[in-house]
């Protein structure tokens, strides 16, 4: 049960830090509203268009980006204060280091998603089924819980918080770009890129969000459903074996 | 009465690339026993404490804590590890992080004996608060609250009295003395000659290896006494070592002269000595 004990403390950390807390709830609420200037400026004067094959998926985005970074500079900053050897010692193994910190950030990224999902739903005027919407939250929170994984293993390269930093545009760029989030599907990439977005995340909450949004069920996406979900064990699998317990 | 080495170290040696910070150390510490670990910045005390509790993995040789390796399980809930720096959670207030320790080594009542070795560390009333805003010296205090708190077997302390005021050090010590009567070992690495001279044995590395591993008082034993013998006004001085044998040859050279008024003794501090023997064997 020592999984809980390292999760009520992050959520412990999570709780009291105020300003972590009040930027990773206003971060994604403000961004989004970010997309719906951005989207109006490119919109013509006089059009009313829909944004269906970008706003979700821009969304999914976002809540990954955010995820993975608090995630990534959450687990940086134990190791560089030497709190991370300290749990080693009293005797923490790697599995329930790891999926205490999943366990305890998965609250905050299911906020995230929540209520970057609600605001892009009224902001952008969308309209979707009471069993659209439940699915395309399941994939972007499934896909948080991802983000939240991809920043443990990544935080395992990464000795100080400087060393973080070059981590943050290498995962984040490629996976907006290559996902098909921007492209609407990665159809029109060249084929090298299709194979490359495989290894991206992003490409299968992207494949789903776009068959949800046109009309799909939950028999279109669960190939890409399973696809995240091996992802994130696999993530979650190397986590654990690349944490190192000691120098 | 021989006594099981509760900390094994045979052969231990570390580097970081080409650089050798551990040697080929090798040493003992019985059960309840105190050894401080002595050494100039730089020594490779750190590191020791580290590969003795596992967190540094060894270059070769052998740790044993309880007859145990250090990363065995077992081991390491009879290890009570005070690291350095700090190593707390300082958006968590000082009951958190104590209780986060005991927690996580299972303790049945946590939160009483969180409480208890709190106000043992003399911090019961501030241990609702945010430990970011302690001083360094509370927060050594919390740090070792943290080590304390789970009973542990085997004490590895990284310089636990840095910071802390005069009082509360010999509070501390008398804890050690208790525990280690108790049968607990304890490891201590320290820059106060003051605190050596309260450990059962001290081991004194330099540039990775062992110079002496030996109790203060065979240590003190190597400094040089300064003997004053004062003849009337005349005072007449002699640098000697192992000034008890060496006082009587002296008193029958002067012949045990009625006109002796006064015999001062100078013992040279423990400092001197170790930094003598760090110095001699640099050259």
């Amino acid at each position: 049960m020592r999984v809980l004990v390292v999760t009520s403390r992050v959520i412990k950390q999570i709780a009291k830090d105020h300003r972590f807390l009040a930027l990773s709830v206003v971060g994604p609420l403000l961004i989004t509203y970010f997309l719906k200037l951005t989207i109006d400026a490119l919109t013509p004067v006089g059009v009313s268009g829909r944004y269906d094959n970008l706003v979700m998926p821009v969304v999914a985005a976002i809540v990954f980006f955010l995820g993975y970074i608090l995630c990534l500079l959450a687990l940086v900053r134990e190791r560089t204060s030497q709190t991370l050897s300290r749990m080693f010692v009293s005797g923490f193994q790697r599995g329930e280091i790891i999926l205490g910190y999943l366990f305890g950030f998965m609250g905050l990224a299911t906020i995230q998603a929540a209520l970057a999902m609600t605001e892009a739903y009224y902001l952008f005027n969308l309209s979707y089924s009471h069993h659209t919407l439940a699915y395309l939250f399941l994939v972007i929170w499934l896909l948080a819980v991802v983000s939240l994984s991809l920043g443990i293993l990544v935080s395992n390269a990464a000795r100080t918080e400087g060393q973080v930093v070059p981590f943050i545009p290498l995962v984040l760029l490629p996976s907006l770009f290559l996902s098909g989030i921007i492209t609407n599907g990665v159809d029109k990439l060249p084929n090298w890129a299709q194979d490359v977005s495989y290894a991206l995340p992003l490409r299968y909450a992207s494949d789903s969000i776009l068959s949800l949004v046109k009309g799909g069920s939950l028999g279109d996406i669960h190939g890409s459903l399973i696809g995240l979900l091996v992802y994130g064990l696999v993530l979650l699998s190397l986590a654990a074996l690349t944490l190192k317990d000691y120098e | 009465m021989e006594t099981r080495a509760a900390i094994s170290v045979q052969n231990l040696t570390k580097s970081f690339g080409s650089f050798a910070v551990l040697k080929g150390i090798s040493f003992e510490v019985p059960t309840g026993q105190i050894c401080g670990v002595l050494g100039p910045n730089g020594a490779g005390k750190t590191t020791l404490i580290k590969s003795l509790v596992g967190a540094s993995r060894p270059s070769g040789g052998e740790v044993k804590i309880l007859g145990n390796s250090p990363t065995n399980r077992a081991a390491r809930k009879e290890i009570g590890y005070m690291p350095q720096a700090p190593a707390l959670y300082e958006d968590l207030s000082a009951l958190d992080n104590v209780l986060f320790f005991a927690r996580a080594q299972g303790l049945k009542d946590a939160q009483k004996e969180a409480e208890e070795i709190l106000e043992f560390v003399g911090l019961k009333d501030r241990q609702h608060d945010t430990v970011y805003t302690f001083s360094g010296g509370m927060k050594q205090r919390v740090s070792l609250a943290c080590a304390l708190v789970h009973h542990p077997k085997v004490l590895l302390l990284d310089e636990p009295t840095a910071g802390v005021d005069p009082k509360l050090k010999e509070r501390f010590w008398e804890y050690f003395r208790k525990l280690a009567k108790q049968g607990v070992t304890i490891l201590i690495s320290t820059h106060l000659m003051d605190e050596a001279l309260l450990c059962d044995y001290l081991t004194i590395i330099r540039g990775g290896q062992i110079l002496a591993s030996e109790k203060p008082q065979e240590i003190m034993a190597k400094g040089e006494t300064e003997l004053r013998i004062w003849q009337g006004e005349e005072k007449e001085s002699a640098k000697v070592f192992h000034y008890t044998t060496a006082l009587p040859s002296l008193l029958q050279a002067h012949g045990l002269d009625p006109k002796i008024s006064k015999i001062e003794v100078q013992e040279e501090p423990l400092e001197s000595i170790i930094v003598r023997m760090i110095g001699e064997d640099e050259v």
